[in-house]
């Protein structure tokens, strides 16, 4: 699995949600990103709070846009008109439009999420691009930092614990706070100076492992691309047409065309294997 | 041929009173240096100067001369001087950039932008050398403490440094690590790299040949033959002969089995330790040591057996001695253990004496070296009336002097009826004050002599 092919297919995931306000590519975007996270994560990685977290966005968006917009011909409840910002008029027409920017978000942000999903870190750091070798090599130090840090703070928490801590009192939080954030910073300034005593920032930077690319690679790579300048051509033609339900909501229209280049987006599914 | 050279070469650290090295002459030739230092001594800083950390990294302020492979330091970056100086750190597990040991070992080659197949010979060459070939496509979490020293060794010879510069890298060693770590350093030495190794624990460097240099104050004393080193070799044990323990079970363990994350590390430990009795625990690195003492501590919950414990306190001293170093001053962090206890409060004032800590009480922990912290933290722990003390190698960092402080407590605590466990590499430390000796290694423990001060 080659990281730059992932970042392909990603950017053009996130493409294709934000080039149109239509939901009917939003939800196929996001079936094709929650499928492919869901069959190539890595080992012990879940899901389940990504989900949750987006669901919560998504009832947020509908929320305010229903509470708030008080546009559109159906209305299914009205407010007194003395509350500021809710009162008046709540139409179907704007919780449709809330429920379709939810959608919008949610597919964007699970196209964007195998990056870290099924990635491993210092792959995705290996994949940047070279004028951002120096930081890349610094997140990837970072990232390197935090087992670490897990393992310092459990190991603060038991000699605090023998010392007498106790977690009920919040006062006595502190205490086990302190030496956690002390520890993770003098660790990351020891591996700092190891960093520079090393060459770190030497100037041109080589990498060990060469970029290789497969052909499973190259064909999701190829159809991400592909996928998202067909849709965004057929999105400028009008070929494909926008969606906004008011003043009356209607069903989106849909094109086969455009249906077509949003399956693309799955072919890691058959070509990726974890 | 002389490799660096510093002449009345002076230091400070931002805003520090006291110099860290004051007017140090000295060369390091070809072969083996070894430093030996008390904490504090300004061993680390004389360190840091042979690649430039002091003064780049740190900051301060310098006078005097250094001058390292040709190259004037205090002119010269450490990136720079890092393809002539590797340095290994003390603490293993704080050098590793990357997750897997062969990126890892390459991290200083694409630093340098070393072309991809100069990269992969250059990295099988130093992993051959440091004696890891085997560890090649492991990754770095996955191992010991001792197998990341020799990555951190490897990542330095892969760039092929003139001069490689060690810092105590003999502490968290065993013997057999320790052992084969020395013939290493011997090998790279005969094979024309100069090397400096700094070390408290001179005993376990007896036999390598090389210069012998003894730092203190932030002054090189001397810089001679091998018997100016001082209370350097192996040194007579602190109390020869005592009364048995006849004190009552403090602690028992019964059909142990004990592991973090339900995996057992040990398993069928049965053993018990008594009121007034030493009990040393030793074996490899990963041997199970560290499980032990967490499982007599409450800490980690068997996974089957039992474990009983007369009541009163327990303390507790975990192998880092900033994993509870957090107070402003060594003095309030004693104070803190003690807060519920008037009486110990009181006698806290005689083990910050006795650890020799008075001139550093009230200083912040973070400041203080190595050593100084490994004996703010026993103070910490060790304060008040303990009932049981269970001690995670306590001579980690320490120079000689420490130790037999230490000895003094524990056999001052083992009179007053503390039972102590001790888990330890240092068998120095064992065989001074240990009434007996258990060891922990595959899985099982054992009971290595009945009474270890015949």
């Amino acid at each position: 699995m080659n990281p730059r092919a992932l970042g392909a297919w990603a950017l053009a995931g996130v493409t294709i949600a934000l080039a149109t306000g239509n939901p009917v590519y939003r939800v196929l975007v996001l079936l094709c990103a929650l499928n492919i996270l869901i069959a190539l994560r890595r080992p012990g990685i879940s899901v389940r709070g990504l989900i949750v977290a987006l669901i919560v966005a998504a009832a947020i968006a509908i929320a305010t846009t229903t509470l708030a917009s008080h546009t559109g011909v159906h209305a299914f409840l009205v407010l007194p008109a003395g509350i500021p910002v809710i009162g008046g008029r709540l139409t179907l027409e704007a919780a449709f439009f809330g429920l379709s920017t939810g959608i919008g978000i949610a597919a964007a942000v699970l196209a964007a999420a195998p990056l870290s999903l099924v990635l491993e870190p210092h792959a995705l750091v290996d994949a940047l691009p070279a004028a951002l070798a120096r930081t890349g090599a610094a997140i990837g130090t970072a990232l390197n930092l935090i087992p670490g840090i897990a393992r310092s703070a459990t190991e603060i928490r038991d000699a605090q614990r023998m010392r007498g801590w106790r977690s009920r009192r919040v006062r006595e939080w502190p205490d086990l706070a302190v030496p956690v954030v002390l520890t993770a910073l003098e660790g990351s300034i020891t591996l700092a100076e190891a960093m520079e005593a090393r060459g770190y920032g030497s100037g041109t930077r080589t990498h060990y492992t060469a970029d290789v690319w497969h052909r499973a690679d190259i064909v999701v790579a190829a159809s991400a691309v592909a996928a998202a300048a067909f849709f965004v051509a057929l999105r400028i033609s009008g070929v494909i047409s926008d969606w906004y339900p008011f003043p009356d909501v209607t069903a989106p229209p849909v094109s086969i065309a455009g249906v077509v280049s949003c399956l693309a987006l799955a072919a890691p599914l058959l070509v990726w294997r974890r | 041929m002389t490799v660096a050279s510093l002449r009345r070469f002076t230091y400070r650290y931002p805003n520090a009173g006291q110099p860290a090295l004051d007017r140090v002459d000295l060369d390091v030739p070809d072969g083996i240096t070894l430093v030996a230092g008390a904490s504090g001594s300004g061993k680390s800083s004389l360190l840091r100067v042979f690649n430039g950390l002091v003064p780049h990294f740190h900051g301060g302020t310098v006078s005097g001369f250094a001058e390292v492979c040709g190259r004037d330091v205090v002119t010269t970056p450490t990136r720079v001087l890092a393809t002539e100086v590797g340095f290994v750190f003390q603490d293993p597990e704080l050098q590793a950039v990357y997750p897997s040991v062969e990126r890892d070992v390459a991290f200083g080659l694409e630093n340098i932008g070393a072309a991809p197949a100069l990269m992969h010979r250059r990295v099988g060459e130093a992993l051959e050398v440091a004696g890891i070939a085997h560890l090649r496509g492991r990754a770095v979490a996955t191992l010991s403490g001792g197998e990341r020293q020799r990555l951190a060794i490897a990542g330095v010879l892969a760039m092929r440094p003139r001069l490689v510069v060690l810092d105590e890298p003999l502490s968290q060693l065993d013997d057999q690590g320790a052992a084969a770590l020395v013939a290493t350093l011997i090998d790279l030495a005969k094979q024309g790299t100069a090397i400096v190794v700094a070390e408290h624990r001179f005993e376990k460097l007896a036999r390598v040949p090389g210069r012998r240099i003894a730092i203190g104050g932030g002054r090189t004393v001397s810089t001679d033959a091998p018997a100016v080193v001082p209370a350097a070799l192996v040194r007579p044990p602190v109390v020869t002969a005592r009364p048995q323990p006849t004190g009552t079970v403090a602690w028992r363990v019964d059909h142990l089995a004990t592991g973090p994350a339900h995996t057992p590390v040990l398993e069928g430990v049965t053993l018990e330790g008594r009121r007034g009795e030493v009990v040393a625990l030793v074996g490899p690195n990963g041997g199970g040591k560290t499980t032990l003492l967490r499982t007599l501590a409450g800490l980690l919950t068997p996974i089957s057996g039992t474990v009983q414990r007369a009541p009163g306190r327990v303390a507790f001293l975990p192998q880092n001695p900033m994993a509870l170093l957090h107070r402003a001053s060594v003095a309030a962090e004693i104070a803190w253990t003690v807060r519920r206890d008037d009486r110990s409060a009181r006698d806290a004032a005689g083990l910050i004496n006795e650890l020799g800590l008075t001139h550093i009480a009230h200083r912040d922990p973070r400041d203080l070296s190595s050593g100084e912290r490994q004996r703010a933290a026993i103070a910490a722990v060790l304060a008040g009336s303990p009932q049981i003390a269970l001690l995670d190698e306590p001579t980690r960092g320490m120079d000689d002097g420490s130790r037999d402080a230490l000895c003094r407590v524990v056999l001052r605590m083992r009179a007053a009826g503390c039972s102590i466990v001790l888990a330890t590499h240092d068998m120095n430390l064992a065989r001074s004050v240990a009434d007996r000796v258990v060891s922990a290694g595959a899985g099982v423990v054992s009971e290595l002599v009945a009474a270890g001060v015949a």
